[in-house]
């Protein structure tokens, strides 16, 4: 075992936190694998552009959007992203989606309303909405300015036909979902990758850092955000239950509060190692830090307001 | 396409569909052995089991890939097959086949990079989390965990604990325990509930004016609420718990918390609920190790906030309960 003041590791600790992570997240990110198995061979390419708004900025807005009634958590959003943007998604409209989506999904939504029951329920979950949608649009308006070269992972618009498809749709119904779940199996597998490191170091940290070396720091509005920030990193917890652990966080602010629940479902330690499937390391580094400083500053600037929360 | 990549493409494809036939058997064993509520809340393993059935299917759908009952060869040009040529990808050069493959092709299978190393490794790490499961050792946090997430005594600092208890007390679970376990309520007549069961499995047998079977929950709800801490205030209960021993507020050295895990959804969020048991005697159980303990309750005022303090009389050890956590 390793030990210093902040950090203590066990082993056995970190294998069984990572195995926790795994099998809970297991079937959301098979879920999104499926969902872009289906996307690959029954979404015809054209559909895609023809539905989005012609406008590149009310067209991110709407991807913004879509989260509230296509509803995936962050495990699974990355293999739907990877096969939206394969087929035709502008990136700015998938990194949207992709960010917006953990945040405005209706359980989402009516777990935070249960979770801060006579804590000002109303005002957290809109505002966490509010932040959410207004943070994932404003980094997909930045990622609209940049060139998708630069923020996608190198090759992910290569076709991937690492299967015996048949083209054209001229199949039966069996080889099409033969097909389909093919490019699910692929896509599952590619992310599971990233998946099984980003669960282990997310059971690293959950495990070894004492998380009460940060209660001291509740006092200082600031330093409250930040810390908790850093605490929804470390533990990674699934967007539909994050509000009940954030709801036990009693002494401090509710903007800490509200950080904690738009920063962990758009960048935990999971995920940044799950978007290494769809992006480049450099864009990861760079939304990481843009997260950190957005959501930190808004948060910020909310709890001078002296809200009535 | 050379025989290379046929080749390559056949490993790649069985080594997908191994991976996955190996996945689902491991989660749908974890499933039907009953190992997968040590990891998970009851509300999510019928996903993780349904996710293992998919895996089965996905891996027959995979093999049957592999090895087709009869093999479908046609030729086609780029233009026709309307494989992904990304309109952005085309339009910034990122696109391009790059298969060094002529214009007419069978069955063709881009290359995706990550040469065989790169599926190698893949490949172990994929494994990786078998090896643990076969390992059998991750099946319980360690004294570190517990000391590193802090033990829990005041139910408001409990995830979805709090909303209930100051709303509605019937609609949350440690009320819903609680009740079951008041006189009126928890009997041999009564035996399926989970709490009381989870709690002491041994107990269902027990409680016909035995002790009353209580979970640690029940007793920090009590310091909440008095109107159900008189139902079993002073009266003899037994409580399963892990022993933690207190290194601070405990100056006479006789006392110790008996802790369950709490968890929202899975054993990565537990959160160690203890409360604090009084017991002269020496304990001779090592740290995590489960006791039955009885004693009575009391919910002293100490530091300025009223606590639980159960008042052992009798401390045991015990083999673990099946379900180890508290929800």
């Amino acid at each position: 075992m390793l030990a210093i003041a902040w950090f203590t590791f066990s082993f056995p600790d970190f294998q069984y936190a990572f195995l926790s992570i795994l099998l809970e997240g297991l079937p959301f990110l098979l879920g999104g694998a499926i969902l872009s198995g289906l996307l690959e061979e029954f979404l015809p390419q054209s559909l895609m552009t023809r539905l989005l708004p012609k406008n590149p900025r009310v067209a991110i807005v709407v991807s913004g959007l879509l989260g509230v009634i296509f509803p995936v958590c962050e495990c699974g959003i990355v293999p739907v992203v990877r096969r939206l943007l394969k087929k035709g998604l502008p990136v700015s409209c998938g990194v949207t989606y992709m960010l917006a989506a953990p945040i405005v999904n209706p359980l989402v939504i009516l777990s935070t309303l249960a979770a801060f029951r006579g804590q000002g329920a109303w005002e957290m979950t809109i505002l966490r909405f509010g932040l959410g949608l207004s943070v994932a649009i404003l980094a997909g308006w930045v990622v609209s300015y940049c060139s998708p070269a630069s923020i996608l992972r190198p090759g992910l618009l290569s076709p991937d036909h690492d299967h015996d498809h048949h083209h054209g749709g001229s199949g039966g119904m069996l080889d099409r979902l033969q097909n389909a779940s093919l490019v699910a199996t692929k896509d599952f597998l590619d992310v599971a990758v990233f998946f099984v490191i980003g669960a282990a170091a997310a059971s690293l940290f959950s495990t070894a850092v004492n998380q009460e070396i940060i209660l001291p720091l509740a006092a200082n509005p600031p330093l409250a955000i930040v810390s908790l920030m850093g605490l929804a990193s470390v533990l990674s917890v699934c967007s539909t239950t994050d509000a009940f652990i954030a709801a036990t966080l009693t002494t401090f602010p509710m903007a800490a509060k509200l950080a904690f629940l738009v920063f962990g479902p758009m960048l935990d330690f999971k995920l940044l190692f799950l978007y290494g499937a769809a992006f480049s390391k450099r864009f990861i580094i760079v939304l990481a830090l843009g997260l950190f400083v957005v959501i930190g500053l808004l948060c910020w600037r909310l709890s001078t307001l002296n809200l009535a929360w | 396409m050379n025989h290379s990549d046929t080749a390559s493409f056949s490993i790649k494809g069985l080594r997908d569909s191994l991976l996955l036939l190996l996945w689902g058997g491991f989660v749908l064993w974890l499933s039907f052995s009953g190992q997968l509520s040590i990891y998970l809340h009851p509300s999510l393993q019928p996903y993780t089991t349904a996710s293992g059935v998919v895996f089965l299917l996905l891996s027959i759908f995979g093999f049957s890939s592999v090895f087709p009952l009869s093999r479908h060869t046609y030729k086609h040009k780029h233009h026709e097959c309307g494989c992904d040529h990304h309109p952005l990808g085309e339009q910034h050069g990122l696109h391009g086949h790059g298969h060094g493959e002529t214009e007419s092709h069978e069955h063709h299978h881009h290359g995706t990079g990550g040469g065989v190393g790169a599926m190698i490794f893949k490949t172990i790490l994929l494994l990786l989390p078998l090896a643990i499961i076969v390992s059998g050792k991750a099946t319980a946090y360690s004294i570190t965990t517990v000391q590193n997430r802090g033990v829990v005594d005041n139910i408001n600092n409990l995830p979805s604990a709090k909303a209930g208890a100051s709303a509605s007390p019937a609609s949350s679970s440690a009320s819903k325990s609680l009740a079951l376990a008041t006189p009126s309520n928890t009997s041999l007549n009564n035996p399926s509930t989970d709490q009381v069961t989870n709690a002491t499995p041994s107990d269902q047998t027990s409680y016909s004016g035995g002790p009353m079977p209580l979970q640690v929950i029940d007793m920090l709800y009590a310091v909440q609420m008095p109107s159900y801490r008189g139902e079993f205030e002073g009266k003899d209960v037994e409580i399963v718990g892990q022993y933690v021993p207190m290194t601070t507020g405990n100056p006479k050295g006789d006392r110790f918390q008996a802790i369950r895990m709490f968890i929202t959804c899975c054993a990565a969020d537990a959160k160690p609920v203890g409360v604090t048991v009084q017991y002269p005697k020496p304990i001779k159980v090592s740290e995590m190790g489960w006791l039955k303990i009885t004693g009575k309750p009391t919910f002293p005022m100490e530091g300025g906030r009223r606590t639980a303090v159960l008042e052992a009389t009798k401390v045991e050890e015990c083999p673990a309960p099946s379900e180890p956590f508290v929800y």
